[in-house]
């Protein structure tokens, strides 16, 4: 279907027609989108609508087994010509991901400076004393006590692991930052907390910013908005105008229940 | 808190060697054949009932088996393991004479298998559906199906009398100086059978969990995130290891089993050897010596693993598990 969402033409990543399969079924459908550059496009939709889907085909990750139709272009650069590598050399250098379930995202025997050092410095190709001066001052500013990095993740809570996540994000000053339901496992005194961090790092780095969520609280913070149901865009456009006048029944049912 | 968990572990391991050493105490009492007859092998017959009511007074053989396994068990409590009429020596001697040639054959076993299955299976499970993946599986099943007697004896016919390589028994040349290098020389057969015997089930073990960690939710974050394989292939590995050292624990008595096959076979004297010797023999304290001892070494080995699982794994060392 026909997306709007940008008319001024600079986005970053535009999807054109993509369709993925798996086993002869199919995940998503159809799916066409631009992400306007340096704003929050938040995708929202019920479980198995095909959210997380549509994010590794943009990573490109999908299941081995998966094919994939249709286009994706990273600024005007189709990701379905690129080799593996080169899709891992983008994850690495232009992106950063989220993702929901914060305590499981660590390995359990290595200490989060570790972790945090491999998601970020080690990445970049720099050495660990310039990356602890930085982390910590990231830390700090995202209210976690300084001694999280002599800690395992299960000594920490799943608030605080994701906010070692958004730390990672802060660190990395990616391009784009994708973040798939980031605060659904999280209480609702964390999931505010890190909604405020999430407009505190866009404000500050201007990263793109794809938000994945099925709440529409979480989608407020939002520019631009895609709402999905059974692996297709259903709906999509400014966050405000959908708020107002929602057009899909689904999208309707979904505003209604909301306020 | 230490002292507190190492005497639990002591008292523990106490506890298994009285069970194991009531039961094998027992079971060699059931068995048919009477030591002291035994003792005068093929005389035995000749022997009238008087004299045979007098030698087994000798040896204790008349009274009730809880009261001799209480005079055994007493006496080992204090250090004493008896005497072997059969050897005419103390059986503390006798144990401690075959107790390295043991400890050698287990721990190169062990040294051998656990680096090799932790190389193979850290190879095969990272590709997945790789030929060396589905090869090293196959592997697996067919030398955990293979008895280690025959293989020992097909060994023994293609080095030994066929090619004239290696020698198929003892330990040292009668010629040689009995270094280092000879000895290990007659190694290499019994080595190579104990090894061949295990590395493929635990290799199969290290690529199963392996294969589990690399789907694990952790490993996708860090692919999703560009980290990249070789500190992947780290984490993997730290996790990977911690189940598989637990069960190389499980199976560490079954390494003592093996050795008895092999020492037999290859006449390795060592406790296996003895083990099975004294059977034959119906020499019951040094059977009961040579089991006790074999004990003590499992359950030291299992507390070393427990130990190693304690450092592995920070949630047994920071959970206050310890
Ligand atoms: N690895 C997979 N194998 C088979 N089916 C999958 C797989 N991943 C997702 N699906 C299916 O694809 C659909 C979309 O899933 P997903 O993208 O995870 O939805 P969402 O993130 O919106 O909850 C669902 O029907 C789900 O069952
Ligand atoms: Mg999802």
């Amino acid at each position: 279907m026909e997306v709007l969402s940008n008319k001024g033409g600079d986005h970053i990543f535009k999807i054109e027609n993509v369709a993925v399969h798996l086993n002869g079924k199919y995940l998503i459908h159809d799916v066409s989108f631009t992400v306007p550059k340096g704003q929050i496009t938040a995708v929202i939709g019920e479980s198995g609508s095909g959210k997380s889907t549509t994010l590794s085909a943009l990573l490109g990750m999908l299941p081995a087994q998966a094919v994939m139709e249709g286009s994706i272009l990273f600024n005007e650069r189709n990701l379905m010509e690129l080799s593996e590598q080169e899709r891992a050399g983008l994850r690495k250098k232009h992106f950063f991901t989220i993702f929901q379930d914060a305590t499981n995202s660590f390995s359990p025997t290595l200490k989060i400076k570790q972790q945090l050092y491999r998601l970020t410095a080690s990445r970049l190709g720099q050495k660990e004393e310039a990356f602890l001066g930085k982390i910590t001052a990231i830390l700090k500013d995202l209210n976690l006590p300084e001694d999280v990095l002599n800690r395992y993740p299960f000594e920490l809570s799943g608030g605080m692991l994701q906010r070692c996540m958004l730390a990672c994000a802060f660190y990395n000053e990616p391009d784009v930052l994708m973040a798939d339901e980031p605060t659904s496992a999280l209480d609702m005194l964390h999931q505010q907390e890190f909604i405020k961090l999430l407009k505190n790092l866009h404000a500050r780095l201007g990263a793109t910013i794809i938000l994945i969520t099925h709440d529409l609280g979480v989608a407020a913070i939002a520019d631009s908005m895609i709402v999905m149901k059974n692996g297709e865009i259903v709906e999509a456009g400014q966050v405000a105008e959908i708020f107002k006048e929602p057009k899909h029944p689904y999208t309707k049912r979904l505003v209604a229940n909301h306020f | 808190m230490i002292a507190k968990w190492l005497g639990k572990r002591v008292i523990m391991g106490t506890i298994v060697l009285i069970i194991v050493s009531f039961l094998s105490f027992f079971m060699m009492h059931a068995a048919p054949g009477n030591p002291a007859t035994a003792y005068y092998g093929g005389n035995a017959q000749t022997l009238t009932t008087g004299e045979k009511e007098r030698i087994e007074q000798a040896f204790g053989l008349d009274k009730p088996v809880l009261f001799q396994y209480g005079t055994w068990l007493g006496e080992a409590l204090q250090g004493n393991l008896g005497y072997s009429a059969k050897e005419g020596r103390p059986v503390s001697t006798i144990l401690l004479e075959r107790l390295p040639n043991t400890l050698q054959l287990i721990v190169l076993t062990l040294f051998l298998v656990t680096i090799t299955s932790i190389w193979l299976g850290l190879q095969a499970g990272m590709k997945e559906g790789s030929l060396l993946d589905r090869g090293l599986s196959i592997f697996s099943i067919a030398s955990s199906a293979i008895p280690p007697f025959w293989l020992g004896i097909l060994f023994i016919m293609v080095f030994s009398i066929t090619l004239g390589w290696l020698p198929s028994s003892g330990m040292n040349d009668v010629r040689g100086d009995g270094g280092l290098v000879d000895r290990l020389y007659h190694m290499v057969l019994p080595l190579t059978v104990l090894v061949i015997s295990h590395v493929g089930i635990f290799a199969r073990f290290l690529q199963d969990s392996v294969k589990v960690e690399n789907h694990s939710y952790y490993v996708q974050v860090a692919r999703a995130n560009g980290v990249s394989e070789r500190e992947i292939r780290s984490m993997i590995l730290r996790n990977a290891v911690i189940p598989y050292i637990n069960y190389v624990g499980v199976t560490i008595p079954s390494f003592f089993g093996g050795s008895i096959v092999v020492e037999t076979l290859f006449s390795w004297s060592g406790l296996g050897q003895l083990l099975v010797k004294s059977v034959m023999v119906k020499d019951f304290p040094v059977l009961m010596g040579a089991i006790l001892i074999i004990g003590v070494v499992v359950v030291i080995c299992l507390f070393i693993i427990d130990v190693l699982m304690i450092c592995l794994n920070p949630r047994l060392r920071r959970g206050g598990f310890v």
